[in-house]
């Protein structure tokens, strides 16, 4: 079917499925105090949002169809989707908790309830909670990839999101993407920053010294709070090493207990956080290992936990991602004691929220060089297109087809299992700003290169085994990367680096000695030993071959069959 | 094409980003006792289990197969220990050092940092005086990486 976007709206007056004009109405029942209720405990709050990924504009962002799990940790939140994430939460389909933490009834739903998240409306959130509770009785966090990934984030080199945080007025944050900026960048950043970088797990690479404040601890309602900052502990192998030369990384979790002991024992808090951006399976695992955390604060994974996870006595949250949600835990505490809380992921519904004035007009007022570029309509989307999945996402064959189409002869599209993106639903246009929502890298060279089979498929299992290692501290983050133009079978719990079987290239059998011709962006695949470079395929950034290729196509249909298929867990293809 | 020795070289000048080879061809279980037997001295079914004793701190997944960092910690008193011994059971040189330790040392503490060729067991093995053996592993990933 190639649809057009008037036989689209034909379709969809028949149908009902269009965005409504009068949102309104169709919400006439949903109510900003409804978003905002919530039944207040002692004198202390904390807010927080994380990986917002740089979206000051609203969006549509569907949670994913899978997260498959290796055995021991299926089940679990990080690892719910679909219907098994409202079946696990007792959310009832179609509501509005629905429609923003699972991707049942997505499309349909996007049309009813509207764009998540935008800089104006989180900010209406916070402010209002602030208004309720008092200043000096709330603290407002922030887990990290804030400020990069969009065209607003990559143009401005981060500053628009600053100058947002600032407004908006955040107190502490941690890091990941925002190191992709460069060393020199980030510094400059943090300074401009008025909330406080902390991170206990960077260290200079020769002597082990901190680079940054490991802690701090800050009087709030009364109590006094000792916050330790964990940044992704795997930031330089994630992302290319260059960006943060000089300086360690990891998990350090030897280093976080004499921190968390030195805050109970030398400085007498009454409750010990961590602000993490280690993701909700590890800061599970971490909870074991480490004793004395009261709450983490997770990131980077983008789940959505409506209910904290215990583990042992460390209570753990996580406000999904995108600007979607803002986390709001109210707390009890007495004589270093938590004696009661209460929680809600408030969802930020920009069709019901009121946009917060003063940052409405910032917002307009930063987007303005950019605005004309950005807002162009460069096609129509026939398909769903979404990022986030374990294994495969229509972006992803988009992207692959694209490159696939500039770059002549080659055989497999390297596409990285970045957690963020955007969502474009059926019957929208694109715009220059969404494929810069997908790829908005500081990075984001096409590279062309060549590498034997055998090697190729060395490389997927040592990525599978980050992606699906039954021990979070072995699991490096991010989804499986994507492979366009190939084929192949997983055992998610089959031996480490034998899981993939039966692969096939463009349907034709896999052969170990051939060399195959590569394209690949946003990793490290081309600079690794057994690649060769092609010399005369110039590299390109992605964002612009996307561009060009949509512009071309006009209507964007894209297969949404996986090119995986996954032998021992079960992997859904539609939602 | 850059051969293993120019990647290293490179590594070195801090250029590139942690890729030595990403272990798949793991070493079989009887490679390693062979190795391990030669080296140590003792079949592996000989040295106890020092866990609670050893403390080895290494991180999990290595930034760099180039540099990875490795400390040892003991509680076993200085005084009864004659050796402490680094080894990487898929390196291609296993025993990676060997420290003869003595009470002048003050305790059993080393610290340095090693390369590893792909991922492996890192192990902390302690030869006691009265001839026995201790010993703590943790596995070390080494990793192309790159998705975020």
């Amino acid at each position: 079917m190639h649809l057009t976007r008037r036989d689209f709206l034909e379709l969809a007056v028949i149908t009902g499925a269009y965005l409504t004009a009068d949102p309104v109405g169709a919400l006439a029942k949903m109510t900003s105090e409804d978003i905002l209720s919530f039944k207040s405990k002692g004198k202390v709050t904390l807010l927080f949002t994380t990986d917002m990924h740089a979206h000051l504009k609203p969006l549509y962002f569907m949670e994913p169809m899978n997260l498959v799990a290796p055995k021991k940790l299926k089940g679990l939140p990080g690892y719910l989707t679909g219907p098994d994430f409202l079946k696990y939460y007792r959310i009832n389909p179609n509501t509005l908790e629905a429609y923003f933490g699972s991707c049942v009834n997505f499309p349909e739903l996007a049309e009813k309830f509207g764009k998540m998240g935008g800089g104006e409306y989180i900010a209406t959130v916070i402010k209002s909670v602030i208004a309720e509770r008092g200043r000096e009785n709330v603290l407002v966090l922030d887990g990290g990839d804030t400020w990069v990934t969009t065209a607003i984030g990559l143009f401005t080199e981060g500053k628009a999101i600053v100058d947002w945080m600032n407004l908006v007025g955040y107190d502490i944050m941690v890091a990941h993407w925002e190191f992709t900026l460069g060393k020199e960048t980030f510094l400059k950043r943090i300074k401009e920053l008025k909330a406080e970088f902390i991170s206990q797990n960077i260290v200079e690479e020769d002597f082990g010294d901190l680079v940054f404040k490991p802690y701090t601890i800050r009087e709030v309602g009364g109590a006094k709070l000792g916050i330790v900052g964990n940044s992704f502990p795997y930031t330089p192998i994630a992302n290319p090493r260059q960006f943060t030369e000089g300086w360690s990384f990891g998990i350090r979790e030897e280093q976080l207990q004499e921190f968390v002991n030195e805050l109970r024992e030398e400085h007498k808090v009454d409750a010990v956080i961590l602000l993490s951006h280690d993701g909700l399976p590890l800061d599970m695992a971490l909870a074991k290992k480490v004793k004395g955390i009261d709450i983490i604060i997770s990131g980077h994974t983008h789940d959505v936990t409506p209910k904290p996870v215990f583990v042992n006595n460390t209570m753990i949250v996580i406000a999904g991602s995108h600007g979607k949600y803002v986390g709001r835990l109210d707390l009890d505490i007495k004589k270093g004691r938590i004696r009661d809380y209460s929680f809600k992921l408030i969802p930020v519904a920009s069709n019901i929220l009121k946009p917060d004035k003063e940052v409405q007009k910032f917002i307009k007022e930063v987007y303005k060089p950019y605005e004309k570029k950005l807002s162009e309509k460069i096609g129509v989307a026939e398909t769903l297109i979404y990022k986030r999945d374990t294994f495969y996402s229509t972006f992803d064959r988009l992207a692959g087809e694209a490159i696939k189409d500039y770059y002549h002869g080659v055989d497999i599209v390297f596409s990285p299992g970045y957690r963020w993106g955007t969502t474009i639903i059926p019957g929208q246009e694109i715009t220059v700003d969404h494929v810069y929502d997908f790829t908005a890298i500081t990075y984001p060279d096409v590279h062309v290169f060549k590498m034997k089979g055998k090697h190729l498929k060395l490389i997927l299992e040592d990525i599978a085994d980050n992606v699906f290692n039954p021990n979070p501290f072995y699991q490096q983050g991010g989804d499986m990367s994507r492979v366009i133009g190939m084929e192949y079978e997983i055992e998610i719990n089959g031996p480490q680096y034998n899981r993939i079987r039966n692969i096939t290239v463009g349907g034709k059998p896999f052969n170990p000695e051939k060399e195959y011709v590569i394209a690949a962006y946003g990793g490290n695949l081309h600079r690794s030993e057994f690649s060769e470079e092609i010399k005369d395929a110039k590299p390109v950034p992605v964002y612009e071959i996307l561009i060009d290729y949509i512009k071309k196509k006009r209507n964007i249909k894209v297969d949404t069959k996986p090119n995986v298929k996954v032998l021992d867990e079960s992997y859904r293809t539609s939602c | 094409m850059m051969n293993r020795r120019d990647l290293i070289k490179l590594m070195g000048a801090g250029m590139v980003m942690a890729t030595t080879s990403p272990l798949v061809t793991i070493s079989h279980a009887s490679e390693v006792e062979k190795k391990f037997k030669k080296h140590v001295g003792v079949p592996m079914s000989k040295v106890k289990d020092g866990s609670s004793l050893i403390k080895l701190k290494t991180p999990t997944i290595a930034e760099t197969g180039a540099n990875v960092p490795v400390a040892i910690d003991s509680k076993v008193p200085v005084e009864e220990v004659e050796w402490l011994m680094i080894f990487v059971d898929n390196n291609p040189v296993p025993r990676v050092i060997k420290v003869h330790l003595t009470p002048m040392n003050g305790k059993v503490y080393f610290a340095t940092r090693i390369k590893m060729a792909k991922t492996s067991n890192v192990r902390a093995i302690i030869k006691k005086k009265d001839g026995t053996y201790l010993q703590a592993f943790k596995e070390v990933k080494v990793t192309i990486g790159g998705c975020g």
